[in-house]
């Protein structure tokens, strides 16, 4: 009887694993998806990790809505300002004329998107890269940089950094470069913003220390210096 | 004759309504996400709209959700200093209503 019992206590905590298993993927398809047109089809499709990868092999780039280029942007933000739109992959650096620099982006997976108005606090070329503790605690390749890995085309910080600072307090959030540059136009970071090393460098080369950053995310985790 | 071109129109007015065209975007606007949002330009059009409304500094109003209405038109829910408020806002970038969210 004792027997019955313990077995039916382990089919029943089996079927809820199943359940949650099952709720988790279900949730996973609700979240927001980046997709592409397909010139060949007429259709829209889905540009997941698999396929993004893939699309970059083939290409030797993103796609070209990922690439960086002049469009109308019509603010009253100054020149030199950036705005993220994180849903939609881009960043804005603001020019004069209406006018202003488009670049693609990877940003927060779910869960990790965070929205703000914030500044850049300092910039570095080739950053060393330090993991969080938690990171070190959880993953062995992070444990062996513990102490920080020095900056190159395999850290994860790529070309260039801008430190995001709220007030005078260190975000941990930046903007960066990659070493993994088909990951652009997707949700893959910790919360940090990634682009392409051309791109970093060219946006690290305008931009002033000082310089304000809006960063737009519809369903935010979290709220910076608002 | 008359008949077939009669409907011969009608079909391809009724695939135009439909969605049917095959006009491929830009390439520069070759990408999306399934999450619709303002462009992030009429998003900050507003913020600076919202920002005048609640008498507060632009650097404290925050875009934190948007929608299109329709073909030309975009709603951006804003946090204005803890305040919330509601923008309606054109392709143009022309505001057509600020208000105070309940």
């Amino acid at each position: 009887m004792a027997g019955m019992s313990r077995l039916r206590g382990r089919l029943g905590w089996v079927a809820a694993l199943f359940m949650a298993v099952g709720l988790g993927a279900a949730l996973a398809q609700v979240g927001p998806t980046t997709q592409i047109f397909d010139p060949k089809t007429h259709k829209w499709i889905n540009y997941d990790r698999k396929k993004a990868r893939q699309y970059y092999a083939a290409h030797g780039q993103v796609p070209d809505a990922f690439r960086r280029q002049i469009v109308t942007f019509r603010t009253a933000e100054k020149p030199g300002t950036i705005i993220i739109d994180g849903n939609q992959h881009f960043l804005y650096l603001v020019l004069p004329g209406l006018k202003a620099v488009r670049y693609g982006i990877g940003v927060g997976r779910d869960g990790f998107g965070w929205a703000g108005i914030v500044r850049v606090g300092r910039t570095a070329e080739w950053p060393t890269w330090t993991p969080p503790a938690e990171m070190v605690a959880r993953d062995p390749n992070a444990a062996k940089f513990a102490g920080g890995m020095p900056g190159g085309p395999d850290n994860p910080l790529g070309a260039r950094a801008l430190y995001l600072y709220q007030g005078d307090q260190d975000t941990i959030y930046r903007i960066h470069g990659t070493p993994e540059p088909w990951t652009i136009g997707l949700d893959v970071s910790s919360g940090c913003i990634r682009m392409n090393n051309d791109d970093i460098v060219d946006l690290h080369a305008q931009v002033r220390v000082g310089a304000k950053v809006v960063v737009l995310m519809q369903g935010a985790a979290l709220y910076k210096g608002v | 004759m008359r008949t077939i071109h009669l409907a011969a129109t009608a079909l391809l007015t009724g695939l135009a309504a439909a969605g049917c065209s095959s006009t491929a975007p830009e390439p520069q606007d070759m990408a999306r996400t399934t999450v619709q949002t303002a462009p992030a330009d009429l998003q900050l059009t507003c913020a600076s709209a919202a920002a005048t409304s609640a008498g507060v500094d632009a650097d404290k109003v925050l875009p934190v959700g948007s929608s299109q209405l329709d073909a030309t038109r975009y709603q951006v829910e804003l946090n204005a200093s803890g305040q919330r408020y509601t923008c309606v806002v054109d392709n143009m970038g022309t505001v057509t209503s600020v208000q105070k969210a309940a």
